[in-house]
């Protein structure tokens, strides 16, 4: 409770978080201005499908800022030194500070998203089930690159170096992990699918869109084919959760593994 | 006291057993035949038992709340006289019995001149059957399926087979297998009938001149499949989030001569699908934010796209299998809108490009050999990929057109832009020390 009363303290002092909570705020503003013309039973769908293809491009690598910065800040200011001397190792500093990171961003995130709730009942009919969904799929992207943030705040000892490593992170899940698989595509056959499937889901944004795109009913998994059906060997939802469960444990495993308790400016 | 014993027998009887029920089933059927020819027969607010057949000409008009509920072993309402009229009922349960010889439905009609109007129709295996029915007049009526789950053991929202010359509008289909599914059908009129959750909203087979006009299909497993089908008109339609990984908002296989105009795909799959097609006419659609803009398979031929407005897809347009012979991306000197991908001059400023849009790409190839290729396509990755191949390999040209037109003015997504352009402004001038600043550091100054 004091680190999340500490990081929260932080937090508000700082920019970041209300720079990320406004950019979030206006993208979803203007989408929603964009979608006034869209139907009143089914434009709530494509809004939300448009509000996360839009904010897809931002929490991550948001997210992956304001998780290292926070780590850093630690370093910078000594404070991390100052706990560990005191009573706490670095895994349980490290597992408070993530629920404390956790609770900052994700708390007014939500409350702005159960406003703009408000605002979407003026325009459309409202199926809570998919906004829930939308929520939650906001919500994992979140925690896991939030937790790689920390991992890149924990090995890195200068504001270059994390600069470099979160744009790093960032461009390879955008773009290099998908075109190292596209690369493989050829070779994929019925035997090795599953193999290739558990790799193209361990990219969390594809894994977010599979689970938003399938549990709000827009994309139909109709009439697959056997290769098909060996690709999507499990639910949508277990995809998700392995990946989540995979990537925190990795993120924090190496935050822990390979962290650096000094860092300079 | 024998006789009185009988008699409180008799009574006690009437007492025990609740004959209600198959009374009302006999109260209507009775009821409508002991009307006259052209007599108009009100029905009250409460649930009354099919099966019915309504076999003289008449109108059955019934309240918000009147309900008839048929026994599950037939058509709920059958109608055997030509002008019959129903309008303001709910009807349900109809048999799902998929190996009977006969395929069941809310309503059959088998007459010509009918006219069904405001009725919901529920647990039925098809909404509404028309069986070498003609010049009948469907609308504003609402069915209801089961839903995506069952494609097989539902039937149709409306199902036209051998029946020409019939108009369904203002109809609302949902959750059903197709939406309206036309067998042998010609001449039929269909305006702004609105379908959703299908696996085809609209599909036609063998059916020849029928006009589609202003319906909306969303969120179907397809939008419209038209096989088998010629000089059909689909003008002023929207084809909206079709999505999935067979899916499409409009496919044409085995279609000729089929005027498709003013039409709009948005968030499909792919907008347009076009298989063994010849001499269809593409006009003034938008085609916007699809996964495929068009997908052009080889045995497509004569095929004219003229004044279309294509922009925002992942892939404007692919030709899969070769190229198909004639397939012509102008009429008359104009072209398509490509949009802002496709950026040109036009220095005489006639609104046609003063250079031909080309558009190669190496991806074609991966999507004819590779299905799960279609699972990348939204990702930003794909744009890499082409970029890469485009010095490694050998690309195809996938269309050129001649007679571009010129973009629309008016972008709609200045505002973010601008803002988004501000923002980055404002941090580079402030420099790296201030989002280093921003992010950590409690927003105080080094």
């Amino acid at each position: 409770m004091h680190y999340i009363w500490k990081e929260w303290k932080e937090n508000i002092r700082g920019k970041g978080l209300w720079l990320s909570l406004s950019i979030i705020v206006l993208l979803s503003i203007s989408i929603l201005f964009r979608s006034t013309n869209l139907s009143f039973d089914k434009g709530f769908y494509i809004l939300l499908i448009n509000l996360f293809d839009t904010l897809i491009y931002f929490i991550p690598i948001l997210c992956l800022f304001i998780g290292a910065f926070s780590i850093f800040q630690e370093k910078e200011q000594k404070t991390l030194i100052m706990l560990l001397t005191k009573k706490d190792n670095y895994s349980s500093f490290l597992a408070r500070k993530s629920l404390g990171l956790y609770t900052v961003v994700l708390v007014p995130i939500l409350t702005w998203f159960f406003i703009y709730l408000l605002l979407l009942k003026f325009n459309f009919q409202l199926d809570i089930k998919s906004y829930l969904i939308f929520m939650i799929a906001a919500i994992c992207i979140a925690l896991v690159f939030l937790q790689m943030g920390t991992a890149i705040g924990s090995i890195s000892r200068s504001r270059m170096q994390i600069l470099g490593i979160t744009i790093f992170v960032w461009f390879y899940f955008f773009f290099l992990h998908d075109f190292i698989l596209l690369s493989f595509l050829p070779d994929v056959q019925y035997e090795n699918v599953k193999f290739f499937s558990a790799v193209y889901f361990l990219n969390p944004l594809q894994s977010v869109r599979m689970f938003l795109e399938t549990g709000m009913g827009v994309y139909s998994f109709g009439h697959m084919s056997r290769l098909l059906q060996a690709f999507m060997w499990t639910k949508p939802v277990f995809f998700l959760l392995g990946n989540l469960i995979f990537w925190l444990t990795v993120s924090f495993s190496t935050a822990i593994v390979f962290n650096r308790k000094e860092g300079y400016e | 006291m024998k006789k009185l014993t009988l008699i409180s027998l008799v009574f006690s009887l009437f007492l025990f057993v609740k004959p209600e029920r198959n009374m009302a089933a006999e109260n209507l059927q009775a009821m409508i035949d002991s009307m006259k020819e052209g007599a108009v027969l009100r029905l009250e607010n409460k649930t009354y038992e099919g099966n019915i057949v309504i076999n003289k000409s008449m109108t059955i008009m019934g309240s918000s709340n009147t309900v008839i509920k048929g026994d599950g072993t037939g058509n709920v309402i059958s109608i055997k006289a030509p002008k019959v009229k129903l309008s303001r009922l709910t009807v349900t349960h109809s048999s799902m019995d998929r190996n009977s010889a006969e395929e069941y439905a809310g309503i059959k009609i088998y007459t010509n001149n009918n006219v069904v109007e405001d009725v919901l129709i529920r647990h039925s295996f098809h909404g509404i059957y028309l069986s070498q029915a003609h010049y009948n007049i469907i609308r504003n009526n609402n069915i209801k399926g089961m839903g995506k789950g069952e494609i097989a053991a539902q039937g149709n929202g409306l199902h036209i087979y051998y029946a020409n010359d019939n108009l369904l509008e203002h109809n609302t289909i949902d959750g059903t297998r197709d939406g309206m599914f036309f067998d042998y059908a010609n001449n039929n009129k269909s305006y702004e009938n609105n379908i959703s959750n299908t696996r085809y909203g609209l599909h036609y087979m063998y059916s020849d001149e029928n006009i589609f006009k202003k319906n909306t299909f969303t969120m179907n497993t397809g939008g419209a499949a038209i096989m088998n089908s010629n000089h059909l008109k689909l003008e002023d339609n929207q084809f909206i989030v079709n999505y999935g990984n067979q899916s499409f908002g409009l496919m044409l296989l085995q279609a000729n001569d089929n005027y498709i105009a003013g039409n709009t795909f948005y968030m499909n799959q792919r907008g347009l699908y076009i298989d063994q097609a010849t001499r269809n006419t593409i006009k003034n659609n938008h085609i916007v934010q699809n996964q495929i803009g068009i997908e052009l398979w080889a045995s497509s031929n004569d095929q004219t796209f003229t004044l279309n407005h294509i922009s925002e897809n992942t892939i404007p347009a692919v030709t899969l299998g070769g190229t198909g012979e004639h397939n012509s991306w102008s009429k008359h000197g104009k072209g398509n809108d490509w949009g802002r991908a496709f950026p040109l001059t036009d220095l005489n400023q006639d609104g046609i490009g003063d250079f031909p849009v080309t558009y190669r790409s190496s991806l074609y190839q991966l999507i004819e050999d590779q299905e799960l290729t279609y699972l990348f396509l939204k990702s930003p990755a794909i744009s890499i990929y082409e970029k890469i191949n485009a010095t490694l390999k050998d690309e195809d040209t996938m269309f050129k057109d001649s007679h571009p037109l010129t973009a629309a003015k008016g972008k709609p997504h200045t505002i973010l832009f601008f803002v988004l352009g501000v923002l980055v402004v404002l941090i580079l001038l402030k420099g790296r020390q201030r989002l280093c600043i921003t992010f950590g550091r409690n927003g105080r100054k080094i």
